[in-house]
């Protein structure tokens, strides 16, 4: 989690640390490795009479998500396709799904009440849905129904009143290769890999190079190169071999952290993007990069996430409501603002051209440029 | 004066008339005394007495009075811009004129004012290193695109859209904190009583008034309990003008009654003296005035009138075998003050069977009604009767009344009729009907307040079409119930207590008519995902205690108290209907049954609609308790007075089908029962009751002479009809004016007692002599 600095700007803290980049860098990873170890927060407030109980594991068992009218009305972070129909993932173990284009949502029985941050399916039947207490879920039935395959280890442990607390670590994002072959990725450089569809998750962290723990966002194929993975702090790795071996770079052309990843279905191609409406785009699996051009006003607000589509057309949302859409696989894009500036977390093109935002509250399908909801 | 009359003559009489001038001296010195403390008298609208203190919700929240965020007292001053958006140089000068304005009202937490002008609103922005943030406002004015376009872009950042910048750019709230108690300017060591109603008036004329005035392009809104409770105090002071009217009114009603003015005159003045001795009485027995009270000087007035009235009218019929003024006065007491006092009496306990409602104002409501009535038995039962023996009645009105006497009335002929064998039925058919008719639709009356807004004002008042636009601009809601979440000290922000509160919010969110419930977990999860450079993933709760506890160090004050053992959950209503509140409510007692612990209690209930919630439960419960008491009470007395229950029966009847038609007449209006109009169902059958027992015992009086039923019922019409009639009328104004009271409650009260004396006349004249016809056997009476 980031401290946070108040009343300073990057500009401010540049002309104090002249030589930019890394000695900021270092600094603040001294003081996330104190916060992840809970020290700063547990000088803030006295926390004995929390901790001063009986020995009880540190979560409680994991309960069925509640059967909601608003599921699909209320956090929503993730849409995918499951064959012809949309899944998305969200809040309180909600996951919902569609079968006219987002017209009408369905919740899905779920055996778990927290947030879900991803979802992937590899074909019409199969997907996994990830998220806090690095929960991975699986279905069989194009989302209809959902096991738990994995839960972290460490919330089953006896609670120690003496320690620094639990280290959470949400995943934030999946993908699998084939049925059999996924990575889900997440807070604090968690990195699970499974060989068996689930069955058995193994923490593969080692995989990657990632000294200081950074969170990983976002991890996305590109079109015939491999895989790419972006995270905190400006971080970006990438695996020619789908997964198997991973490879830091250091040609980040900005600092602050990434949110999201994704191929533009060129060859070698992706963009990526993340806070303060920074996106770039790469030609050759993220040697180089440029700044993406906009028409007209670029925006300010933070990107979050954003889907590619068949036809090459992409889709990018964010805080505030903010909305780009490109037609020309990611070359340039339209950047617009809708009226509620309500956060929005990603937005998928549907069949019949609509956009299908998802966001904070829940699910809208929206005109192409996704200004305006449609009409039902 | 006969010797005869002296030796018969009650004690009673032989003592005060005796003694006139004895006996006047001390009723002037005593109307001095109570017309001092009377002018005394002040308007009080103490919040604490308009609800049921021993509901187990306002124990909890008096209980935790001091832990619960100050939601009520503060203003929102709502400033619009009718032609073009708040991003322009005319809006921000004159929102800055008006911030500086409301900065120097006297009362106003200056430290705390919030609006677009103030540095203590602030944008925030997350960006690589944390968060960024300044005020929103940083020139000294607004005059270039560009500044205009930098105030937009940080108002977009500020959050607070929706909350101090309406949603759709025409308006901002200006945010004014109060304080019960500020310092005198002149010596800051004393304190000041924040005066609810002068402040609203300097908000009216101040702000309002010159702001609108000075641009007719800016329009002012302003919510807030101290405007609301100005504007009751504004209402108040209007009713005092009603009470002009009502005596207007029922002077040229007197005048018409007596054609008399030296009798109407006095019986005006004794029941003028009433209401002051009524007042007086109150201040010297430590009550104030409140908007329900303010009912009993009419009523006390009316009832003070129709007593008078049937003096004067029997001195009049006294007067042609009397000798002189004195005699005839004397006589006109002897005859009335046994029934008269009777009557009043059972007014008086009519009136006492408030008490058994546990709430203030009910309470003092019945006690200042039964007050009066007890002051009645004196200024117009003795005092008038004294005065009138001074006074004399006109020869005019004494000759006229002799002359009619004699003659047939055709319209008491026709009335008479209803007692016909052929008729009566009829009217007894018609009457079953009413009762079906009444009980069908009685069955909507609902229970509490119907309207949206602030419920004591009328919808279409300043007030409430301010709250309005509020509601439909801004994501607020003014129904909010709370729901106190207790754990031991340090505890609000575990882990397990905030995962309990999130299941109640998200409950309480699914719930029908809840829009939204926001509590510390709210916050912490805001303040976790942006801790988490605003990243929608992170937006849950977190299970490292250390997270959660920097996060909730972040909330706003109010969230929970100093030692994190309460925390507030705020449910955003979309009304306060009854249905609404009983449903959350019982939403919120579920849960808590469901998870509460030895550590852990979700304690119901605070804010408005908590507050509502409570006393719908009480005057719910209360309704039919107070009804059977009332009912029994008013039989009781009957049953005493005429040792009948066939009598009780020809009376009561009438009685019940006018209270059975006031419920649908409530259910038509979408009047509720309230606080205001659960007293006036007792009232209207306490004071509804005399006119029976007028009637009814006139016809027993002719029926045991051996008249026929129809005869002797036109021989009662003859006598009292008219000033049965005549009381039904004066009741019926005294209390119609308020109709057009400002206050809601107030015109609700005005349009029920309104109906329910005038059906109750009615019902009296028309049923009672019909049921009497089946009921009564005069060869009975006769022996």
């Amino acid at each position: 989690m980031r401290e946070r600095i108040e009343g300073r700007t990057q500009s401010t803290v540049q002309a104090v640390c002249p030589n930019s980049g890394m000695t900021l860098r270092k600094h603040l990873i001294g003081q996330r490795a104190l916060r992840a170890l809970g020290f700063t927060a547990a000088l803030l407030l006295p926390t004995g009479a929390v901790l001063a109980q009986d020995p009880q594991p540190i979560a409680e068992a994991p309960q069925a998500a509640i059967m909601s009218d608003l599921a699909s009305k209320t956090l929503l972070l993730d849409v995918v396709t499951a064959g012809d129909r949309l899944v998305a993932v969200g809040s309180r173990g909600h996951i919902v799904y569609s079968d006219d284009q987002g017209e009408s949502w369905t919740q899905a029985e779920v055996p778990v009440r927290q947030v879900l941050t991803s979802v992937y399916f590899v074909d019409e039947q199969n997907g996994w849905a990830v998220g806090h207490d690095s929960l991975v879920l699986h279905s069989t039935d194009a989302g209809q129904t959902w096991a738990l395959q994995y839960r972290d280890p460490a919330l089953d442990k006896p609670r120690d009143p003496e320690g620094p607390g639990l280290l959470e670590r949400p995943l934030m994002d999946v993908w699998f290769r084939d049925t059999q072959t996924g990575f889900a990725v997440g807070a604090y450089g968690i990195f699970l890999r499974t060989d068996d569809g689930g069955a058995t998750w193994v923490d593969r962290s080692d995989n990657v190079d990632n000294e200081y723990g950074m969170h990983y966002n976002a991890i996305a194929p590109v079109h015939n190169a491999g895989l790419f993975m972006v995270g905190e702090m400006g971080s970006m790795y990438r695996s020619s071999d789908y997964g198997d071996t991973w490879e830091t770079l250091d040609s980040s052309p900005y600092d602050g952290t990434w949110f999201g990843v994704s191929g533009t279905g060129q060859t070698g191609q992706l963009l990526v993007w993340g806070l303060r409406g920074n996106l770039y785009r790469s030609a050759n699996f993220g040697y180089t990069w440029e700044p993406v051009k906009f028409d007209g006003r670029a925006p300010q607000a933070t990107l979050l996430g954003g889907n590619l589509s068949a036809d090459g057309r992409l889709a990018i949302v964010g805080a505030g409501g903010v909305v780009l859409t490109s037609d020309d696989h990611g070359h340039t894009f339209a950047a617009n603002t809708r009226a509620d500036r309500v956060a929005l977390a990603t937005a998928k093109r549907l069949a019949d051209g609509h956009l299908l935002l998802v966001g904070q509250h829940g699910v809208v399908r929206a005109s192409a440029n996704g200004l305006k909801d449609a009409q039902q | 004066m006969s010797k005869h009359h002296q030796e018969t003559a009650p004690f009673v009489e032989r003592l005060i008339f005796n003694n006139r001038i004895a006996v006047l001296l001390i009723f002037a010195l005593l109307t001095v005394f109570f017309g001092y403390q009377a002018a005394q008298v002040k308007p009080d609208t103490s919040f604490e007495k308009m609800i049921p203190l021993k509901h187990p919700y306002i124990v909890n929240m008096i209980e935790h009075e001091n832990d619960l965020p100050n939601l009520g007292n503060s203003i929102r001053i709502a400033v619009e811009i009718e032609d073009g958006d708040i991003f322009s140089t005319e809006y921000m000068e004159a929102l800055k004129r008006i911030n500086d304005e409301v900065f120097f009202l006297p009362g106003v937490d200056r430290s705390n004012l919030r609006s677009l002008w103030t540095p203590n609103v602030r944008w925030t922005e997350v960006t690589e290193y944390g968060f960024d943030g300044g005020p929103v406002a940083n020139r000294p004015s607004y005059t270039s695109e560009a500044d205009l376009d930098e105030l937009r872009a940080n108002v977009l950042k500020s959050g607070e859209i929706g909350r101090l910048v309406a949603n759709n750019f025409k308006s901002t709230i200006i945010d004014v904190p109060l304080q019960e108690a500020y310092p005198n300017p002149d010596n800051q060591s004393e304190l000041i009583q924040l005066d609810y109603g002068d402040f609203s008036r300097q908000l009216e004329d101040k702000i309002r008034q010159h702001f609108e005035a000075e641009n007719p392009n800016i329009k002012v809104h302003i919510v807030g309990f101290a405007k609301k409770v100005g504007d009751l105090i504004e209402g108040i002071l209007k009713v005092v003008m009603f009470f002009g009217a009502a005596l207007l009114i029922t002077f040229v009603l007197l005048l018409m009654f007596t054609r008399c003015i030296k009798s109407s005159l006095t019986t005006l003045v004794c029941s003028v003296i009433a209401v002051v001795w009524q007042l007086g009485l109150l201040r010297t027995l430590g009550f104030g005035l409140d908007p329900y009270s303010i009912l009993v000087p009419f009523l006390v007035f009316a009832i003070g009138i129709s007593h008078g009235v049937q003096i004067i009218n029997g001195m009049a019929i006294e007067y042609p075998t009397s000798q002189g003024s004195y005699d005839a006065a004397r006589r006109a007491f002897r005859s009335l003050y046994i029934p008269g006092i009777v009557a009043l009496i059972s007014d008086a306990v009519g009136f006492v069977t408030l008490l058994l409602i546990e709430i203030e104002v009910i309470r003092e409501l019945g006690i200042a009604a039964s007050i009066g009535v007890g002051v009645i038995i004196l200024t117009n039962l003795m005092l008038l009767p004294i005065l009138m023996s001074y006074i004399g009645i006109s020869k005019g009105a004494v000759e006229r009344n002799r002359v009619r006497a004699s003659q047939p009335q055709k319209l008491w002929l026709a009335v008479a009729r209803f007692a016909h064998p052929t008729v009566a039925p009829i009217s007894i058919l018609l009457a079953i009907a009413a009762f079906a008719f009444g009980i069908y639709h009685g069955k909507n009356v609902a229970i509490g307040d119907l309207d949206p807004g602030a419920p004591e004002l009328r919808a279409d008042s300043r007030y409430n079409l301010d709250n309005k636009f509020i509601i439909d601009n801004y994501s607020t809601s003014s129904d909010i119930l709370v729901v106190m979440v207790k754990t031991p000290p340090e505890m609000c922000s575990a882990h397990t207590t905030m995962e309990a509160i999130d299941q109640l919010e998200w409950k309480m969110n699914n719930l029908d008519g809840v829009q939204s419930a926001v509590s510390l977990v709210t916050v912490a999860k805001q303040v976790i995902m942006g801790n988490n450079e605003g990243n929608l993933k992170w937006q849950g709760l977190s299970r490292n205690q250390d997270n959660l506890n920097n996060a909730i160090s972040r909330a706003p004050s109010g969230m929970f108290n100093a030692e994190c053992s309460l925390a507030p959950v705020m449910i955003f209503l979309d009304d306060h209907k009854a249905q609404t509140l009983s449903r959350a409510t019982a939403a919120v007692e579920a849960f808590a049954e469901e998870y509460n612990t030895d550590n852990l209690e979700f304690k119901l209930a605070a804010g408005n609609a908590g507050i509502e919630a409570a006393t719908n439960v009480v005057i719910e419960a209360s309704q039919t308790k107070m009804l059977l008491t009332v009912y029994a009470v008013v039989i009781f007395m009957c049953l005493v007075t005429f040792r009948s229950i066939r009598a009780v029966l020809c009376i009561i009847i009438p009685l019940a089908l006018t209270s059975v038609l006031a419920n649908a007449l409530m259910a038509f209006l979408g009047i509720g029962v309230k606080v205001a109009t659960l007293p006036v169902i007792a009232l209207g059958v306490g004071i509804g009751v005399d006119y029976g027992i007028y009637i009814y015992s006139r016809l027993e009086t002719y029926l045991r002479q051996g008249l026929p039923l129809q005869e002797a019922y036109y021989e009662t019409l003859k006598t009292t009809g008219k000033a049965v009639t005549f009381t039904g009328f004066t009741l019926a104004i005294g209390v119609a004016t308020w109709i057009f009271s400002a206050i809601k409650f107030q015109a609700d009260m005005g349009i029920l007692l309104t109906f329910m004396f005038l059906w109750n006349m009615f019902g009296a004249l028309w049923l009672l002599p019909a049921l009497a016809r089946f009921l009564i056997r005069p060869d009975k009476l006769r022996n």
